[in-house]
């Protein structure tokens, strides 16, 4: 086996609706750029991307998901192996953030319990076709106890501060359950994997 | 006499019988079509029995197909209230209106329709975004669309739809504030003004009927990625006749095609005969006779084949390779007599191809390979996949 070159394997998953930017979240923080131009996500995605935190280097798995009804069966398999889920609507489509509810309702289901979760609403740089209010965004994850934050993968706002306060959170909480943290322990890792696969 | 030569005059031959042999042409076609003389377009019409082998009876076809499509457009693309050809306006209020509901009410339709077409706009405007071709123009716009002051164009009514649906949802609430304002277009695949039409608006309505007239199936995306490869042969057809009628001719190629592979696109059918369940491990099985190694390797790793060849076989690697080898790729695809078991060794035969990487390689850098095929000789996969066919493939 090749040498670890991370501390922590840390995996998330992207959700919500078709068109509301889940690609392009993914691909301005794994690439740092940004392309009007993806064809649609059919079946699930996946990139690497490894942050330092606490002076720990991260690597975190990122599973991004097509958002169509028809995928539910092939994503929904994913949930269980999660760490970490973004909830993803566009603040400029009303529908997006009404089935946020029908998405929150899917990780009950499917995802660990302990799973953590955050609401992103995309497309912060639309202010003049926003149609969803930040106010609605804040109160629906008040509601639900879940962080929230408006992003905007086109003008790069929050997409970095989104990921790193996910992976934080899952920090604390591994911290809080095995205290001793051996640089290449790979139990995190392991718990992941064995429970994500039932499809082999 | 060059290779080529040969080979084009044994598509000529093929296709200039009165009856044509097409168990010759699919022989013939399964070693890749030249790209020549609007060859493939035309075999695929063939191959995908929209043209009948007798030639003769061609043109009695054609025209009938066309104007049934004609009329699938003239009563599915309307909008309720909508001036009538004659010009003398309908009084909706009287019957029907907007907010009306009714579930026989034609609005209520259309609103639902329209939650589809949202969808279907979403993506064509996502389809080959690395060519240029679906933003350019149609030479052949059709002329009761463009015309009609925007009213029947299908990107213009979900433009509409956000303000709509919010508005009919909140009345209870008092809101008295509705925004006007209109969404834009994503830059790049603005739709043409008054009189033009942009390819991906033409695949938009082809996706659209389609929809309305499999209701129980509906628009599931990665249909686009099916439809995009055939319209894009056809309108580039280089003669004008065949060009001119290249929406009608692909919106019957399409169909046809999809009802040979619709159980892919059907989430109930996932775990039927032909479902995608059963493609996916026919396709395991495969790899495990032919390389037990790389299988146990992914096996061993847990690297589920969901996780690459759904999208594979769903989409008949239309997302895996550019756009001419996709065309190659479907040459062999339509001409496969024991339907699509040809896809499973062309997939078996791309893990095959990746065996030494996929040895070393971790689970991450592994899904990332399989993810995001390499660019290789297409040829190369495709001899390959004959030769775990049991067949023989001559380079072109
Ligand atoms: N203005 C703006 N547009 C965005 C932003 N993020 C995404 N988009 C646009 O929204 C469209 C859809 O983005 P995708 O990332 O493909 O959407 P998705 O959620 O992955 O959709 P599916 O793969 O179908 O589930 C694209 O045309 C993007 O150009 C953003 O932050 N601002
Ligand atoms: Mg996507």
């Amino acid at each position: 086996m090749a040498k670890k070159t991370y501390d922590l394997l840390f995996k998330l998953l992207l959700i919500g609706d078709s068109g509301v930017g889940k690609t392009c979240i993914l691909f301005r923080f794994s690439d740092d750029a940004f392309s009007t131009t993806f064809i649609s996500t059919i079946g699930i995605d996946f990139k690497i991307k490894t942050v330092e935190l606490r002076g720990k280097k991260i690597k975190l798995q990122i599973w991004d998901t097509a958002g169509q009804e028809r995928f539910h069966t092939i994503t929904t398999s994913y949930y269980r192996g999660a760490m970490g889920i973004m909830l993803v609507y566009d603040i400029t489509n009303e529908k997006t953030f009404e089935n946020i509810v029908k998405w929150l309702r899917n990780i009950d289901e499917h995802a660990n319990e302990d799973v953590e979760k955050m609401i992103l609403g995309n497309k912060s740089d639309m202010e003049d076709k926003r149609v969803v209010s930040t106010e609605r965004g804040e109160a629906i994850a008040r509601e639900h106890g879940i962080r929230f934050m408006e992003t905007s993968a086109k003008a790069n706002i929050n997409i970095d501060r989104a990921f790193s306060e996910l992976a934080e959170a899952i920090l604390e909480k591994t911290h809080g359950k095995e205290p001793q943290d051996a640089p290449d322990r790979v139990t995190v890792d392991r718990r992941v994997e064995r429970n994500s696969n039932r499809c082999c | 006499m060059s290779i080529l030569r040969k080979r084009l005059n044994e598509f000529d031959d093929a296709l200039n019988a009165e009856e044509i042999d097409l168990i010759n042409l699919k022989r013939l076609c399964f070693h890749g079509i030249p790209d020549e003389g609007g060859l493939r377009p035309l075999c695929w019409k063939l191959l995908l029995n929209y043209l009948p082998s007798t030639r003769a009876s061609w043109s009695e076809t054609l025209t009938r197909k066309r104007t049934l499509y004609k009329t699938f457009i003239e009563d599915l693309i309307v909008t309720p209230g909508e001036a009538n050809s004659d010009g003398e306006r309908v009084d909706v209020t009287l019957h029907d209106h907007p907010l009306n509901l009714n579930p026989d009410s034609k609005w209520q339709t259309y609103f639902k329709d329209n939650e589809v077409l949202l969808q279907i706009d979403k993506d064509v405007r996502r389809l080959c975004p690395d060519i240029s071709f679906f933003q350019q123009g149609t030479d052949y716009p059709r002329k009761e669309i463009v015309n009609a002051s925007g009213q029947r164009r299908l990107h213009h009514r979900v433009q509409h739809t956000v303000l709509r649906s919010a508005n009919v949802e909140r009345k209870g609430l008092g809101v008295t504030k509705i925004a006007v304002s209109v969404r834009k277009a994503t830059e790049d695949y603005a739709p043409l003004a008054e009189g033009g039409e942009a390819h991906w608006e033409v695949l938009e309505r082809i996706l659209f009927l389609y929809a309305k007239l499999n209701p129980g199936q509906g628009y599931v995306q990665g249909m686009n990625e099916i439809v995009g490869p055939i319209y894009h042969a056809f309108a580039c057809d280089p003669d004008q006749t065949w060009r001119e009628h290249a929406e009608a001719d692909t919106f019957f190629c399409f169909t046809n095609l999809m009802s040979e592979i619709r159980d892919f696109f059907i989430k109930s059918l996932d775990e039927a005969e032909f479902g995608i369940n059963s493609m996916m491990s026919k396709l395991t099985t495969q790899v495990k006779v032919n390389d037990s190694e790389v299988w146990m390797r992914l096996h061993q790793q847990e690297l589920c084949p969901q996780y690459y060849s759904f999208r594979w076989l769903t989409l008949l690697l239309s997302q895996e390779f550019p756009l001419p080898d996709v065309m190659r790729i479907w040459d062999s695809l339509f001409a496969d007599e024991n339907r699509f078991s040809f896809l499973i060794h062309i997939c078996c035969a791309m893990i095959l191809l990746l065996r030494d990487q996929l040895l070393v390689g971790d689970f991450a850098t592994n899904v990332k390979l399989l993810q995001n095929f390499p660019s290789v000789d297409i040829q190369i996969v495709l001899s390959k996949a004959a030769a775990l066919a049991g067949k023989n493939l001559n380079s072109p």
